[in-house]
């Protein structure tokens, strides 16, 4: 009888045990029974304070395959390629990296989607990435949307509506600096970078200083090229983006750049 | 010695071959004449002579991505939407040439280009006023003409040149801004531009600029005057 009731006991001290260990790691994303794959529509409840986000685009994906690169590649492959290899470096570098997509969906994301992951991160920086065939070196893109005047703080109430087609506008000062700095970064490097304006979705849409990067293949002085599916190439561009948004980091400690 | 009936033979066949020769002359020229009778050369309107003038292009280069513009004397007709459609024909035509600094293929690229004066009569206005007072129940008024705030260039592109136009952000915005830029240099009044193509509209050029927004009208050129 009194073994009966030691059976009893154990057994619902178990149970019991079981369930709060299941209740911490429901509360807990960051333990090994969470999604490995980011959820694009949620905040990452899991990086700490310390860690800013960032946010890379691999633009394209599904039906939506881009531009037709050399050696029968599609844009939506190398973006994605290339998008890993920068989340690997990134995350060692002290970033927590959202991507809007991790693998080639069977329906393609809308820009719209892809601005609406990146505006729930509040992330220090969106990259956008693309790949061309045409042009020669990086060519990093800013908005086309003119800044929108500072309001006095006072006359605007707290929870004024943004308009989605220039949510970009309160960023594009922070965003034309953050190109400046890639342009500076990716000149060091050798990559040859072009810096301007397009009108690209989802730029506009987004609510971080964001850049859409577009790889072109490396012209050298002798007529050679160097294709955008260099791996080489491919490094170098992707440690010079990563030291430029760890000297963006410092700049903006806290993401101050995306408040 | 060549047989009797061998030579009769070689005879008639050359002069079977020579009455052939002569009747396939004969035809042709037949043939001619009928084609130049029914060729009709009534002059319908009398001869246009349009001095050439002096306009100024939105060059593109890919190599730097930069804007420059160009000036060239052409001969273009009097009628604006006309000479709109025409200039950025020649626009886009300059970029199929050899050695062209954006280079794109050759084809028709321009099918219409509309200017409307803004701000644009709202379609209920529209119908209002041209059905008269008895149905002018809709509160939006058709804008007097004096009131009219520059124009609004609606390009409709070729099918054709959209989906042959090449791939990349850098090489698509250079297209858009060629065009937008070569309108606001030689079309004061026009103050925004909208882009359709085959009459529709169209998200992106190539997969990367924008088509669906409203282009404003500016100077677009990021260099120098190119040559």
């Amino acid at each position: 009888m009194t073994l009966n009731r030691t059976r009893a006991a154990l057994l619902l001290a178990t149970l019991a045990g079981a369930a709060a260990v299941h209740s911490i790691a429901a509360q807990s994303p960051s333990s090994a029974s969470a999604p490995q794959v980011p959820q694009p529509a949620l905040r990452p409840q899991s990086s700490p304070a310390s860690r800013p986000v960032i946010v890379l685009d691999p633009a394209h994906g599904g039906a939506d395959t881009g531009a037709s690169l050399p050696g029968n590649l599609a844009e939506k492959d190398v973006t994605l390629a290339f998008a890993q290899k920068l989340r690997a470096l990134l995350g060692p570098a002290g970033f927590t990296v959202i991507t809007t997509r991790d693998s080639d969906p069977a329906v393609p994301l809308s820009t719209d989607d892809r601005a609406q992951t990146a505006n729930r991160a509040h992330a220090l920086a969106c990259i956008v990435l693309h790949a061309t065939a045409a042009g020669s070196g990086v060519h990093v893109y800013t908005s086309t949307l003119q800044p929108a005047p500072a309001l006095d703080a006072d006359s605007v109430p707290a929870y004024a509506p943004v308009p989605w087609e220039s949510a970009q506008a309160a960023f594009v000062t922070q965003s034309r600096r953050l190109g400046d700095d890639l342009r500076e970064t990716l000149t060091k490097s050798g990559a040859s970078p072009l810096l301007g304006r397009a009108p690209l979705r989802p730029l506009d849409n987004l609510l971080c200083p964001a850049v859409a990067l577009e790889i072109a293949p490396q012209s050298s002085g002798d007529g050679s090229s160097t294709p955008v599916t260099d791996s080489g190439y491919q490094q170098t561009v992707a440690q010079a983006i990563v030291a430029a948004l760890q000297a963006w980091s410092v700049q903006n400690p806290s993401g101050d750049a995306a408040q | 010695m060549i047989p009797r009936y061998q030579r009769i033979l070689f005879w008639s066949l050359a002069a079977a071959t020579l009455l052939m020769a002569g009747f396939l002359l004969h035809g042709c020229r037949q043939a001619r004449e009928k084609l130049t009778r029914r060729r009709n050369e009534t002059p319908l309107s009398a001869p246009v002579e349009t001095p050439s003038q002096s306009v100024r292009l939105a060059v593109a280069s890919d190599a730097d991505g930069t804007i420059s513009m160009a000036d060239r004397n052409l001969a273009l007709p009097s009628d604006p939407t006309t000479r709109a459609r025409a200039l950025l024909a020649r626009l886009i035509a300059e970029y199929s040439w050899k050695n062209s600094t954006h280079p794109l293929e050759s084809g028709p690229a321009i099918d219409d280009v509309f200017l409307l004066d803004l701000p644009l009569k709202p379609a209920a206005a529209f119908n209002a006023a041209s059905t008269g007072p008895a149905n002018d129940t809709s509160p939006a008024q058709p804008a007097p003409a004096s009131a009219s705030a520059g124009q609004l260039a609606v390009v409709n592109l070729n099918g054709g040149f959209v989906s042959h136009h090449p791939s990349g952000i850098e090489v698509e915005t250079l297209t858009v801004d060629s065009i937008v830029g070569t309108l606001f240099a030689n079309f004061p009044r026009v103050v925004q531009v909208r882009f359709l193509v085959d009459g529709q509209p169209h998200d992106t050029l190539a997969g990367h600029a924008d088509l669906t927004r409203t282009y404003q009208a500016v100077d677009t050129a990021t260099a120098g005057t190119a040559p």
